[in-house]
């Protein structure tokens, strides 16, 4: 066995960190106490990240990325996530629809889409999957009721397409040039053989951001609503082939989707820890240091234990998708642990700092905001559910 | 004997507050203009509306002019309120706190004074500053309480003798109910002495300054606010208290030192559980109306399951928040030794916080992205049952009390 990371991934790690430190954390605290949620967005930070190369670090080097494994991608996610959790996923839900570019797009439309994407520090994407009544539907659609799932009709009329419908919580919503967009072409039958994925630039006539989405963590990163009146989109922007867009998904193997949020959650347990050492060294409760009381020694020895499992469970599972073996469910395991993980070790952090009169580190607080996001991303029943079928017969 | 069952007086009391609850208060409380802002400024109208119906002065005796409450009946109420605004449970369970220790203290004179202009204004509120008896609970473990390593926010406040009365100077950063109180009841460190003295100070006494509210954030933004109710910090600059209005060094030990830390704590309890009930009400009602995987997703084994527990745990809460009430109300059940001798205060407290948070995120998942969007009410849940498991009197080390009663370990 071998741990040990190469040159480029240190790199990259590295590079990662020092952005992180100098330039993400200093912003981190301030922009989650915005009020507005569509003003929480700073556009300098993603355009020097994406200087520094952290927008396009997935692109497959012939369309001018960098083409970073899997390891590298977690260990970068995490890094950027130490410094602010959400500043972090923004760069990485760019990554995750570079890797549907390159999986499903033909040629033709990853030089349409890829090359400006490439050229622009400001092009951010994002992808519309759920509707107000169709979450959980989509990722698990019921067997016995083939209406389930999105709703977004698209209906073809001669060498176009109309859209007509609304998206609800998407990622990047308020701040992205291109989308993917799940649309029913068929809605005669289930999802899974009735849907078509098309690619919609943001400034197409007919289709607009609605509201964006207040929430209680994750409050840099910007969920919006996606609305469709009579959008006209092209053939040509087709992904895949028409009510095959859950296919066009699936020919991405990567599964990047769910090393991402587990990597992210390893950097606000980093982050957690490195605040709980620092506080725990430095401040006293009865006239004893923090970390001489055994309540604190015995937390801390959680903290510490359940991040460096969940570290490692993340790059061994990075390490299997660059390896490309067999996908026996450690991709949805790492993420589903993950969302254990972070609430224990935000809260952990919150129990060492403890409040001050009727006060609350912000940041701290922060953390444990921000960690909540991972209950209905990466914990939820439906995830932790499905995996069940692609589980080996025996572990070990 | 045990008998769980309330009297029709306590059913019909619970019941009024809970229909008011439900019909004005909660969905004043839980409307997308008041969820989303970070402020949320105290909703004064329905404070009054409580106020009216008794709920200012629960545990003051009768002929006083309170309700003549115990402790158990105040814990039904206050879970009743909090259900709807957690503010103003904190507020009143405050205040109906106060007026009774406060009323045992005073002397004729000063219940003559004072009494009236309490009895006669609904807006009339009571808070308290003192040095909290034992403020290291837990941390001091097997070992003497530290003098002067006080954690932040102790009161720092000063008292010099003036003829015969005294003159009072300091600081107190974070006094509840500041900001509505018209009576302060104010502890100082005598200057150049051991002891304190304990005064009666209204709230238009010149040098007396109440603080805004405290903000959402505060320091340039290093810190969240952290705690419910009415907040602010209090100033006293040259302060002049007459003699008549000093409390007996008696009373105020009686009323400092007694049980008051414990009967606000397990208020606190009772109003945690109802925090975490309007949680559970909501996913009960969501989880039968949201369709998803070809059926109510109640009807899913994995719904199902999280409603459980937040069901078993808030049962399971307020059995201990109301043991803890009866055997505050009647000491007597430990010595006859019908219950074990306990600090069920911080029993209660301690599971409570816990248990309650994560029924209450148990609660929030049910509505999957939903639980985390400011316009709905889960996300408060979440954070006001937070603030509840990490406070000053359920941190990491408040089962440690609990540990130290147990070993009948005394300082």
């Amino acid at each position: 066995m071998d741990f040990s990371l190469n040159e480029e991934q240190r790199h990259w790690q590295m590079e990662a960190r020092k952005f992180a430190e100098d330039e993400i954390r200093p912003i981190s605290v301030g922009r989650d106490q915005i009020a507005d949620p569509k003003a929480t967005f700073d556009w300098g930070i993603i355009k020097r990240g994406s200087e520094l190369g952290f927008r396009t670090l997935a692109v497959p080097k012939e369309w001018g990325g960098h083409e970073a494994d899997f390891v590298t991608q977690a260990l970068v996610m995490a890094e950027l996530a130490r410094g602010d959790s959400s500043v972090s996923k923004t760069f990485s839900q760019c990554w995750k629809w570079s890797h549907l570019i390159a999986a499903s797009c033909t040629k033709e439309q990853k030089e349409r889409f890829l090359t400006p994407f490439m050229a622009d520090h400001g092009f951010v994407l994002g992808k519309g999957g759920t509707e107000a009544n169709a979450g959980s539907d989509n990722r698990m659609p019921p067997e016995n009721d083939p209406k389930a799932g999105w709703k977004l009709r698209a209906e073809r009329q001669g060498d176009e397409w109309v859209l007509n419908g609304t998206k609800m919580f998407i990622a990047n919503g308020s701040v992205a040039k291109l989308f993917f967009v799940d649309a029913r072409t068929n809605p005669d039958v289930g999802i899974r053989e009735g849907s078509t994925m098309f690619i919609i630039p943001r400034d197409t006539p007919g289709f607009s951001i609605g509201k964006v989405f207040n929430k209680r963590g994750w409050r840099f990163y910007q969920n919006g609503e996606l609305i469709f009146e009579n959008c006209r989109i092209p053939h040509a922007n087709v992904m895949g082939e028409v009510n095959g867009g859950v296919k066009a998904r699936a020919n991405d193997k990567s599964e990047f989707g769910d090393i991402e949020l587990a990597a992210n959650a390893l950097g606000i347990c980093d982050d957690a820890v490195g605040m709980a050492m620092a506080y725990a060294r430095n401040n006293k409760r009865a006239g004893k240091l923090l970390i001489d009381h055994q309540l604190v020694q015995l937390r801390l020895n959680e903290m510490y234990m359940l991040t460096e499992a969940l570290r490692a469970f993340v790059l061994r599972t990075a390490w299997e998708r660059d390896r490309k073996m067999p996908d026996l469910g450690n991709n949805v395991l790492v993420m589903n642990y993950s969302q254990e993980v972070v609430q224990r070790v935000t809260r952990a952090n919150m129990e060492i700092h403890g409040p001050a009169g009727c006060m609350m580190h912000a940041r701290v607080d922060k953390l444990v905001r921000d960690a909540m996001v991972w209950t209905h991303l990466a914990g939820d029943t439906v995830q932790r559910v499905k995996v069940v079928k692609r589980l080996p017969l025996t572990t070990g | 004997m045990i008998d769980l069952r309330l009297t029709p007086e306590q059913i019909e009391i619970r019941d009024a507050v809970r229909d008011f609850v439900n019909q004005e208060l909660k969905p004043a409380a839980i409307d997308p203009k008041r969820l989303e802002p970070f402020e949320k400024p105290l909703m004064t109208d329905f404070l009054d509306q409580l106020s009216q119906m008794g709920l200012r002065g629960l545990g003051l005796p009768e002929d006083a002019g309170g309700v003549g409450a115990d402790l158990l009946t105040s814990c039904i109420l206050l879970e009743e309120v909090a259900v709807g605004d957690v503010d103003l449970a904190v507020v009143l369970g405050e205040t109906s706190l106060l007026a009774c220790g406060m009323y045992a203290a005073m002397n004729d004179a000063q219940r003559k004074r004072w009494m009236p202009k309490f009895e006669g204004n609904d807006r009339f509120h009571l808070a308290l500053i003192a040095r909290d008896a034992d403020t290291e609970r837990g941390w001091s473990y097997y070992q003497a309480l530290p003098e002067d390593d006080l954690p932040v926010g102790t009161p720092d406040l000063s008292a010099k003798r003036s003829g015969k009365g005294w003159v009072i100077n300091g600081l107190a950063p974070f006094v509840s109910n500041a900001p509505v109180a018209g009576l302060f009841i104010v502890q100082a460190k005598i200057e150049g002495e051991d002891g304190t003295v304990t005064v009666l100070l209204g709230s238009d006494a010149k040098g007396l300054t109440v603080d805004e509210e405290l903000p959402a954030f505060g320091e340039g933004g290093a810190h969240a606010r952290w705690g419910h109710g009415a907040i602010a910090s209090v100033t006293l600059d040259g302060c002049k208290v007459a003699e008549e209005d000093v409390i007996a060094a008696d009373a105020a030990r009686r009323l400092l030192h007694g049980d008051l830390h414990a009967r606000r704590t397990v208020q606190m309890t009772a109003i945690n559980v109802g925090v975490s009930r309007a949680a559970y009400e909501a996913a009960v009602d969501y989880a039968k109306m949201r369709w998803q995987g070809g059926r109510h997703i109640v009807e899913h084994q994995a719904i199902g399951m999280k409603l459980a527990d937040v069901a078993i745990q808030l049962e399971a809460a307020r059995s201990l928040a109301l043991k803890a009430a009866f055997v505050a109300d009647h000491p007597d059940a430990v010595s006859e030794r019908s219950v074990n001798d306990l600090p069920w205060h911080a029993v209660a407290r301690t599971f409570a916080a816990e248990s309650l948070h994560r029924a209450t995120l148990e609660a929030a998942e049910c509505f999957g992205a939903m639980g985390v969007m400011r316009d709905m009410p889960l996300q408060k849940y979440v954070h006001d049952t937070l603030v509840m498991k990490h406070s000053m009197d359920a941190d990491l080390a408040s089962p440690l009390v609990v540990a130290e009663a147990v070993a009948g370990y005394t300082r």
